[in-house]
């Protein structure tokens, strides 16, 4: 039962801290994952010449799916025009960052844990981490930037929100740390 | 004495699992979106069978996290952090997660199982084939499929509501579940 007190007179802002950092890297490290294979499925399999073939849109396909013989086509349309759009650094500078991001935002899942338990490391690893991951949507935003508007249409609002929730992630864990150090 | 909170192992599996499920979400609105598969348009190939290997993966996670829950039990939670309808909301909640998790994975083979793919388990293992192609039975058990995972979304949103809700409260009862 004491350990059970113990436990519960663990600073608050450490516990709130931990588990939305929890439950953003649960979420972030999908979304990284996710970005990383739609770069490597997307470039590996284009054409070689980047003319897509036609649509192959039978009808009971488009049953199961739920789509029009014209959406068929634009699920066409639309891979061809995010390949186009890209510049030829891109796929690889975004898979990199991804990669990057995937195995920060997974240790983000463990930092969060430490902070809830509030080992002493944690506050420390926690600001390292998490401004990791700010430098990681700054890097994207930079490279998304340098793009066109088809990318930035696709990934700048997502990245801009995510940046917003690490920079805060940032700023309460260095709070955090700030109130420990004159309390 | 019991534990405070859930073994290293039950605490290891729940996230791996947590991380999957939202992987498997995401990709599959992504892979969705991808052109028909063709000879010529391989795209969709990859995401489904990676979709399929880690669905197939969770059935066995979740089993295993069912076995180590049972087996392992820890000290029941301070009534005075939770009132009694709020613990049986949390033991619906798990229920709730489990079965649905275990309906996703299954609907989700049987509906492959019913298509002219094969499954092989992260590319080594061949499953024999259960059924012959059935556009019928693929669309039933796909859509079975689809409604199992909004359900298993919506249930998740109250288990992480729930999650929340009890780090605000600094209680101890999130504690339970990250200990490394």
């Amino acid at each position: 039962m004491s350990n059970q007190n113990n436990k519960t007179s663990l600073p608050h802002w450490a516990s709130i801290l931990g588990v939305i950092a929890i439950m953003l890297g649960v979420f972030l490290t999908a979304v990284h994952g996710n970005e990383a294979m739609k770069q490597a499925v997307v470039t590996q399999h284009m054409p070689a010449d980047g003319v897509m073939p036609p649509a192959d849109c039978p009808e009971e396909e488009l049953e199961e799916e739920g789509i029009s013989v014209a959406e068929c086509e634009y699920l066409i349309d639309r891979v061809q025009g995010v390949a186009l759009a890209a510049p030829d650094w891109f796929p690889n500078a975004q898979m990199t960052l991804s990669i990057i991001g995937t195995v920060l935002a997974f240790i983000s899942i463990i930092i969060g844990g430490a902070l809830v338990n509030y080992t002493p490391w944690a506050s420390k690893a926690a600001v390292t981490v998490f401004s990791g991951l700010a430098a990681v949507d700054l890097l994207q935003f930079a490279a998304v930037v340098n793009t066109g508007p088809t990318l930035r249409e696709v990934y700048l609002g997502g990245i801009l929100l995510w940046f917003i929730l690490h920079l805060m992630l940032v700023v309460g864990a260095l709070a955090g740390r700030h109130t420990e150090a004159e309390a | 004495m019991q534990r405070q909170g859930f073994s290293r192992t039950a605490v290891i599996l729940h996230w791996l699992l947590a991380v999957s499920i939202f992987f498997l979400f995401i990709s599959s609105w992504w892979m969705m979106a991808l052109p028909l598969p063709s000879p010529e348009l391989q795209f969709r190939a990859f995401p489904f069978q990676l979709h399929k290997n880690i669905g197939l993966t969770l059935v066995i996670i979740i089993l295993m996290l069912l076995y180590v829950r049972l087996r392992h039990r820890p000290a029941p939670v301070d009534s005075q952090h939770m009132t009694g309808w709020m613990h049986w909301m949390a033991i619906a909640a798990h229920v709730a997660i489990y079965g649905l998790v275990l309906a996703v994975c299954v609907t989700g083979y049987l509906s492959s199982a019913h298509t002219r793919w094969d499954t092989v388990f992260w590319w080594s293992i061949e499953f024999p084939r259960i059924a012959a192609p059935d556009e019928e039975m693929n669309e039933f058990w796909g859509e079975l499929h689809t409604y199992a995972a909004w359900a298993l979304l919506g249930i998740i949103a109250v288990h992480v509501s729930g999650a929340i809700y009890h780090a605000f409260r600094s209680d101890g009862i999130v504690r339970r579940m990250l200990r490394w």
